[in-house]
């Protein structure tokens, strides 16, 4: 792996389109594992976030809603800018596939 | 006590599996002092000696980030543990290494096990442990630990590592790690060992990366001009991503050569090369929803015969009633209250049937997954970040939901935006209200209808946007996104229709109530109870209908669109209680004469409405604001009654306007 790979990433994002895995694999010319990894590393330093985490209740989102979710969430912060997913609205869609955003 | 040997792993790398295979039923489960984190330990014996173990909280790396990261921490630097055993997953190796890679640097002694195994090699993956082992200079070895029951490659590999006390060779790590600038500085101010068991590499990569225990502990330790400086390599080494990028770079070197694999880029699906195309991405998309929500009439069509049936059953009942004695206003409330509005019901009932079958597969299938994806350009037309595409596909479930989805915008203006402009999405009560109507005037012509009402929905959000963006939006940075999309799946059929019956069924009991009440309501303002007068709600009628017919309704029209912005179906009530074959004395007669039996109910919509009125009414309801519990999570959200106001507003005056609008084009057509 180039050494600087992940400021590409970060890079690629700032132009403010949205890109599948896919693609920011042929971009950075790269494997799909490759890019995963790295997605899950800055997600992991706060770099980027879920748009819509995957706490299940009391497991708490990457951001926002924390541990206060707790089964029900009230506790979620309005504007948090990230929400659990067991805290999506009915009528949500299920397999909507991941979402990451850059952090300001 | 021979040793203690501590599990550190990533979640999921197989630790407790490890933990239980070693302990059996030696093991105390309590929490770690002062966290609220579970705390594992037991021993086990090896040829006679006494083992303890511990099972380190999973953790993704080992910065201070979280209690488990630093318990993990605290445990292995007070040297608590003699030896680690790191483990990772050897179907992913490049992503579960980096523990081992974040552990680089810590002089205590480890081995690393690759568990998995079985995974791995079902993968088609090839793992070299004896080269890997000679590379990184401690024991390492490959393991399914749920399917291994003797653990004697384990025992080999711990007690290798105990003997020896190997630590990890960290020269290739360092080689990446010192293009970081200053890098090498820092390794010569902090000097190895300063801190616990924590080497200078170990300790200087963790100042780049601003680890809040580490930065701590240098300032009680170095000298204050020291500390200064080391501050200002800090600030200029690229925080967490450059040493990441290192122990990835680290990573994959140690596994050239180690690791073999098949190539795992797959190649793009037919239907990913049409979805995810620039081009056809949004016809495709596009079409997809269209011919889906025409594929919905299909299973509408036999409710829709259905509700007619029972509507038919109007005239015998009351003449069955009647014979019986039971009183005249009993005998209308059951046939125009009752059973007509379960007639309208029903023959919605299909739609709803439809439209979440319809959606459901596409969501299962992954579709609208790609939806999100192909329409994230548009959002940026829109002025808003491509997350709100969201808010606006839960939309066409339910507006409610769609407002609530919007918490995942942290901006306020492009918040309520998006719940104005999800406002404009049909949701679900709407696409099975509609459709029936459309079907009910324009017979094959309501997908005709259906195509309009996708077309002004597209120009309703855009102009909307244009009215309240410049308030709402400023025109900033937008932020790029990742979508990781979901495969595509074959539906389970089973589970689909069983979602599908249980939407349907919760829709009929909610539905019901809301149509029986406003239509029970309507019937009694409309009925004269003193014969010769006229009812009060005729009179109201009479009095508005000059102003309604500007709109293109007759005043009953104009009172259903009234009652739509209480909820789509409650338009429904207002129609069945205001457009029904006159008095139960006519249905009644009717009966008695025997002869066209009692007009069918749909007949006596159609001879009173002219089809400009229908399309004009459609249109209204279509667009009106979606209902009070809409209105209320836009509240919610926005905590805004200004702008809530100005949303229900806008959208009243918006779908009268585009009724008036419709009606007129109506009048040309016929
Ligand atoms: N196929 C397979 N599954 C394993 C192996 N080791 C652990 N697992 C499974 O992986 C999951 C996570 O294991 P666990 O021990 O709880 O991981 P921990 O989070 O690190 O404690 C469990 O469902 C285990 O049964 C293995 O070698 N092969
Ligand atoms: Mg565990």
């Amino acid at each position: 792996m180039e050494s600087n790979r992940m400021n590409r990433l970060i890079e690629l994002l700032g132009d403010g389109h949205a890109r599948t895995i896919r693609m920011l694999a042929d971009e950075l010319n790269t494997t799909e594992s490759d890019v995963m990894r790295q997605i899950d590393y800055l997600e992991h330093i706060r770099v980027i976030r879920k748009v819509i985490g995957d706490g299940a209740p009391g497991n708490g989102c990457a951001s926002g809603c924390g541990g206060s979710c707790g089964g029900s969430c009230n506790g979620c912060p309005s504007g948090g800018g990230n929400m659990c997913k067991s805290c999506m609205p009915d009528g949500g869609f299920k397999n909507m596939g991941q979402m990451w955003e850059l952090v300001k | 006590m021979t040793a203690t040997i501590a599990l550190l792993g990533q979640p999921n790398s197989g630790k407790s599996t490890v933990f239980n295979a070693l302990t059996g039923l030696r093991q105390h489960v309590g929490n770690w002092p002062g966290k609220t984190v579970e705390k594992k330990e037991g021993t086990f014996l090896h040829d006679g000696k006494e083992y303890a173990v511990a099972d380190l909280p999973g953790s993704y790396s080992l910065t201070a980030n979280s209690d488990e990261e630093e318990i993990t921490r605290e445990f292995i630097s007070s040297g608590k543990a003699d030896v680690v055993c790191i483990l990772a997953d050897s179907s992913q190796l490049e992503r579960s290494l980096f523990m081992m890679a974040d552990y680089a640097g810590i002089n205590v002694p480890s081995f690393l096990v690759l568990n998995m195994a079985d995974v791995a090699e079902d993968q088609g993956k090839k793992i070299d442990a004896k080269a890997l082992e000679d590379k990184l200079g401690i024991p390492v070895i490959q393991l399914s630990a749920t399917e291994n029951k003797k653990y004697d490659m384990f025992f080999e590999a711990m007690n290798r590592a105990i003997e020896n006390k190997s630590l990890i060779n960290i020269s290739g790590l360092k080689t990446e790690l010192e293009k970081i600038e200053g890098f090498t500085k820092l390794e010569e101010l902090i000097p190895d060992g300063s801190i616990e068991n924590y080497s200078a590499l170990w300790l200087s990569a963790k100042a780049i990366e601003n680890d809040r225990l580490v930065i701590d502990k240098l300032k009680n330790t170095l000298a204050p001009d020291v500390i200064k400086e080391v501050d200002g390599i800090r600030g200029a080494g690229g925080g967490a991503v450059s040493t990441g990028n290192s122990k990835f770079a680290w990573i994959d070197e140690l596994l050239a050569g180690v690791l073999q694999k098949k190539d795992d880029q797959v190649k793009l699906g037919k239907l990913d090369r049409m979805y995810l195309s620039p081009v056809w991405g949004k016809p495709a998309v596009i079409l997809t929803i269209l011919f889906g929500l025409i594929g919905s009439f299909i299973p509408a069509l036999p409710f829709m015969g259905l509700g007619q049936a029972i509507g038919g059953l109007k005239a015998p009942i009351a003449e069955a009633l009647f014979s019986a004695g039971v009183s005249e206003i009993l005998i209308t409330v059951i046939c125009n209250v009752v059973l007509q509005s379960f007639s309208y019901i029903l023959q919605m009932l299909g739609f709803v049937f439809g439209v979440v079958l319809v959606f459901g597969l596409l969501e299962e299938v992954g579709v609208m997954a790609r939806i999100s994806y192909v329409f994230d350009n548009s959002m940026a037309k829109l002025g808003l970040q491509g997350k709100s595409v969201m808010p606006f596909l839960i939309s066409f479930g339910c507006t409610m939901g769609g407002a609530a989805g919007t918490r995942v915008i942290d901006n306020w203006g492009q918040k309520v935006l998006t719940i104005a402009l999800a406002w404009a999405v049909p949701c679900g009560a709407a696409w099975s209200v509609i459709p029936m109507l459309a079907s009910l005037f324009f017979g094959p012509g309501a997908v005709l209808v259906i195509i309009a009402i996708l077309l002004t929905m597209v120009l309703h959000m855009w102009i909307t946007a244009k009215i309240f963006g410049r308030k709402l939006v400023k025109t900033g940075e937008r932020y790029g996104m990742i979508m990781e999309l979901p495969p595509y799946h074959k539906p389970k059929w089973g589970a689909l229709f069983r979602y599908v019956l249980g939407r349907t069924k919760d829709t009929f009991f909610r539905v019901s109530k809301v149509v029986l009440l406003v239509c029970f309501l309507f019937w009694a303002l409309s009925y004269s109870f003193v014969p010769g007068t006229d009812p009060i709600l005729f009179k109201i009628g009479k009095v508005i209908e000059p102003v309604t017919k500007v709109f293109g309704m007759g005043w009953q029209l104009f009172m259903a669109f009234i009652a739509s912005s209480v909820g789509k179906e409650g338009a429904l009530g207002v129609i069945s209680a205001l457009f029904n074959d006159g008095s139960f004395y006519s249905a009644f007669s009717d009966a008695m004469s025997g002869a066209g039996v009692a007009a069918d109910l749909n007949e006596v919509l159609l001879s009173n409405v002219t089809k400009p009125e229908a399309l004009a009414f459609i249109f209204a309801i279509t667009f009106n604001m979606p209902c009070v519990v809409a209105l209320a999570a836009t509240y919610q959200e926005t905590a805004s009654a200004k702008w809530t106001a100005k949303i229900a507003a806008y959208y009243t005056v918006g779908a009268l306007v585009l009724s008036t609008i419709v009606y007129h084009i109506g009048l040309l057509i016929w």
